[in-house]
């Protein structure tokens, strides 16, 4: 054991947590995220939940729009809803997984008292503890993306790929997509138990308003206006530009606000890119504020090793 | 079983600021229809090395000044130090150097094995990844989980959680450990066991604090150098168990039972030391009616000496004798003029 040694081994009155110490901490986090994760996985229901549940999910809307479309679809318009439905997996499994992790640490394990007493910043335990959802809805993302063109003959022109594009887009999304967990993540520190719910039903309403599988003009303006604000709305758009560059804009055409209001039909690789980065800060900023707020809000009311189910 | 491998002995303690310092805590919790005062104006002192105990019922605010120690819990007003830390400010000083166990839950990963969530928490804490490995195996060894090492969490029954919960609060090898209840809910040998480890390791380096809370007397009668009373939020009597008791009998009572006492109780009541002598009003007489029983309340046991010497000089002779002590419920139940199984409401 390690020795108390009088006065030297009292900890320095400004201590925080250093840089490397908080990447141990997430790193720790992250294997603690899968090895619990991969042992509810098993391979049957990986394929399942992560594989089988979004492929059978774009299908879906693959007929849907085929039936609508009297089989008149074209392949940009099937690559328009694959693409954004894929996509929207790795955005679930984000925002779900660092929420959740509240929830499973506190109402689940009960470990969540012995998480917040740790050195380490709580924040970056449950980052870590969603990194792994985080990585298994990815791999559900690229191999439903892969799935659903091979089935529906939407060729993916490998030379076309904007590949700067596609990982600067990818990096920034990562971005907005951890900032919209962590919130959600901070509004169930405040809830009981019955918000295992709310992450889903977030990314529900948000699916119908970025994007992912109709362009946004068609939505009321007032709605378009908020879309617009919305980083995913930009981080989707981003990602088909870069796959499949003959795909339409999901965020101008002819009556559109972005039209109205810019005099362009879409936006260029530059606006989507400056807008994705100032939409993902402003939405990093207001997640930081929130779980800031919502860690203290939890001290102060003895939030954090509360179990409010049976 | 014994105690983890103690590090060396530290050369002083004298240095380090108080364990504990609480000035004036209240803690109200917002409740509907009224607020509910959890703590009201609690002050307390524990030494480094001290095992200090909070003794009340259900509902007494033990739970939560524990929390509030712990950094889990921000009190309404007034201040608490862990050390000289802040519990309100210096949360990451304080949680460097202590650690919580808490009794009579279901905590773990359950998917888990015992090794492998040790082993994340030697992580979390810092410990170099052989060394990690290492102090897993040791504390394992300590809680008497060896064959348990590669069993998953949720196959393991009550007691063997609780160890294992023991042993993650030892995996940083905290300054302070709070104890929680640490033997809730245990059977009378996993509840030795815990008892026994937390006294080993509290014994291997003078410094080590442990703050316990229980609501089992003697547990705290057996293991507290220091305790207090708390009913209501409030610290009703503070002090060693000894001088608790005291509190309540003012002295020894003993019980003796004298073949004969021809003089009557009176000479023995006259002694100097003795507070009360009274012949027994349940059993005065033995079935045989051959025997007599005395009650002495004595301000000290020293005095049992002149009363031995009394009775000789009566021809009195001793046929049984017993000392009986007040237990920490009889200073509870003075103090609160209740016992521990009436408390009104949950544990806070």
């Amino acid at each position: 054991m390690t020795q108390l040694a009088g006065s030297q081994a009292r900890p320095q009155r400004d201590a925080r947590g250093t840089w490397q110490e908080r990447l141990l901490t997430w790193r720790t986090a992250v294997r603690l995220g899968w090895a619990v994760e991969s042992n509810w996985a098993d391979p049957v229901l990986f394929l399942i939940y992560s594989i089988a549940k979004p492929i059978a999910s774009v299908l879906m809307l693959v007929v849907m729009l085929q039936v609508i479309s009297n089989g008149a679809a074209s392949t940009a318009d099937l690559g328009f809803v694959i693409v954004g439905s894929a996509l929207w997996a790795f955005v679930m499994g984000g925002i779900a997984g660092l929420a959740w992790s509240i929830l499973d640490d506190r109402e689940r394990y009960r470990m969540l008292r012995y998480l917040a007493i740790l050195p380490g910043s709580l924040s970056v335990i449950l980052l870590g503890r969603g990194t792994a959802r985080l990585l298994i809805a990815g791999m559900g993302s690229v191999i439903t993306l892969v799935v659903a063109c091979l089935i529906t003959g939407v060729p993916i022109d490998i030379g076309r790929i904007d590949w700067i594009m596609l990982l600067v887009c990818m990096a920034i999304g990562l971005v907005a997509v951890i900032a919209l967990g962590t919130l959600m993540a901070a509004v169930c520190m405040q809830t009981r138990q019955d918000s295992w719910s709310y992450p889903e039903a977030v990314a529900g309403a948000l699916f119908l308003l970025v994007g992912a599988v109709f362009p946004i003009v068609v939505l009321p303006q007032v709605v378009q206006w908020v879309g617009l604000l919305m980083p995913l709305t930009w981080w989707i758009e981003g990602i088909r530009r870069a796959v499949l560059p003959d795909a339409a804009s999901g965020i101008g055409g002819v009556g559109s606000v972005w039209t109205d209001v810019t005099g362009t039909l879409a936006p260029d690789q530059g606006v989507i890119l400056v807008v994705s980065m100032a939409t993902t800060a402003m939405a990093t900023l207001v997640a930081f504020g929130g779980y800031r707020w919502s860690e203290r809000r939890a001290r102060e009311r003895g939030l954090l090793d509360r179990t409010t189910g049976s | 079983m014994s105690a983890p491998a103690a590090p060396a002995t530290p050369s002083s303690i004298d240095d380090l600021p108080p364990a504990i310092e609480v000035r004036g805590v209240r803690r109200v919790y917002k409740a509907k229809p009224n607020p509910v005062t959890a703590l009201d104006g609690v002050d307390l002192d524990v030494a480094p090395g001290e095992l200090f105990g909070l003794l009340g019922p259900n509902g007494a605010g033990k739970t939560t000044l524990i929390k509030i120690l712990t950094t889990l819990l921000l009190p309404t007003d007034g201040t608490a130090r862990v050390f000289g830390f802040d519990v309100a400010r210096q949360t990451t000083e304080i949680r460097r150097i202590m650690n919580i166990v808490s009794g009579g839950e279901q905590s773990g990963y359950g998917l888990l094995q015992v090794r492998e969530q040790l082993w994340m928490f030697s992580q979390f804490y810092g410990i170099p990844v052989r060394e990690g490995w290492r102090r897993v195996d040791e504390l394992i060894d300590a809680v008497g989980l060896q064959e348990q090492r590669h069993q998953k969490i949720s196959s393991l029954s009550t007691g063997q959680r609780q160890k294992l919960n023991l042993a993650r609060g030892l995996m940083n090898d905290p300054w302070i450990l709070f104890l929680d209840e640490p033997t809730l809910g245990l059977d009378v040998s996993a509840a030795r066991v815990v008892r026994d480890l937390v006294r080993g390791w509290q014994a291997a380096v003078p410094g080590r604090t442990i703050l316990l809370t229980s609501h089992y007397m003697a547990e705290v009668d057996e293991l507290c150098d220091r305790l207090a009373i708390v009913d209501h939020g409030r610290i009703l009597a503070l002090g060693t168990p000894t001088e608790l008791k005291q509190r309540v009998s003012a002295g020894s009572i003993f019980r003796l039972v004298l073949d004969a006492l021809e003089g009557g109780v009176e000479p023995i009541a006259a002694l100097p030391g003795v507070e009360r002598a009274v012949l027994a009003a349940d059993d005065a007489t033995a079935p045989d009616g051959q025997t007599v029983a005395v009650n002495l309340q004595l301000t000290d046991d020293a005095v049992l000496g002149s009363v031995i010497t009394a009775l000789a000089a009566q021809d009195a002779h001793i046929v049984a004798l017993q000392k009986s002590e007040p237990t920490l419920e009889d200073v509870f139940v003075e103090l609160v003029g209740r016992g521990f199984g009436d408390a009104p409401e949950g544990d806070r």
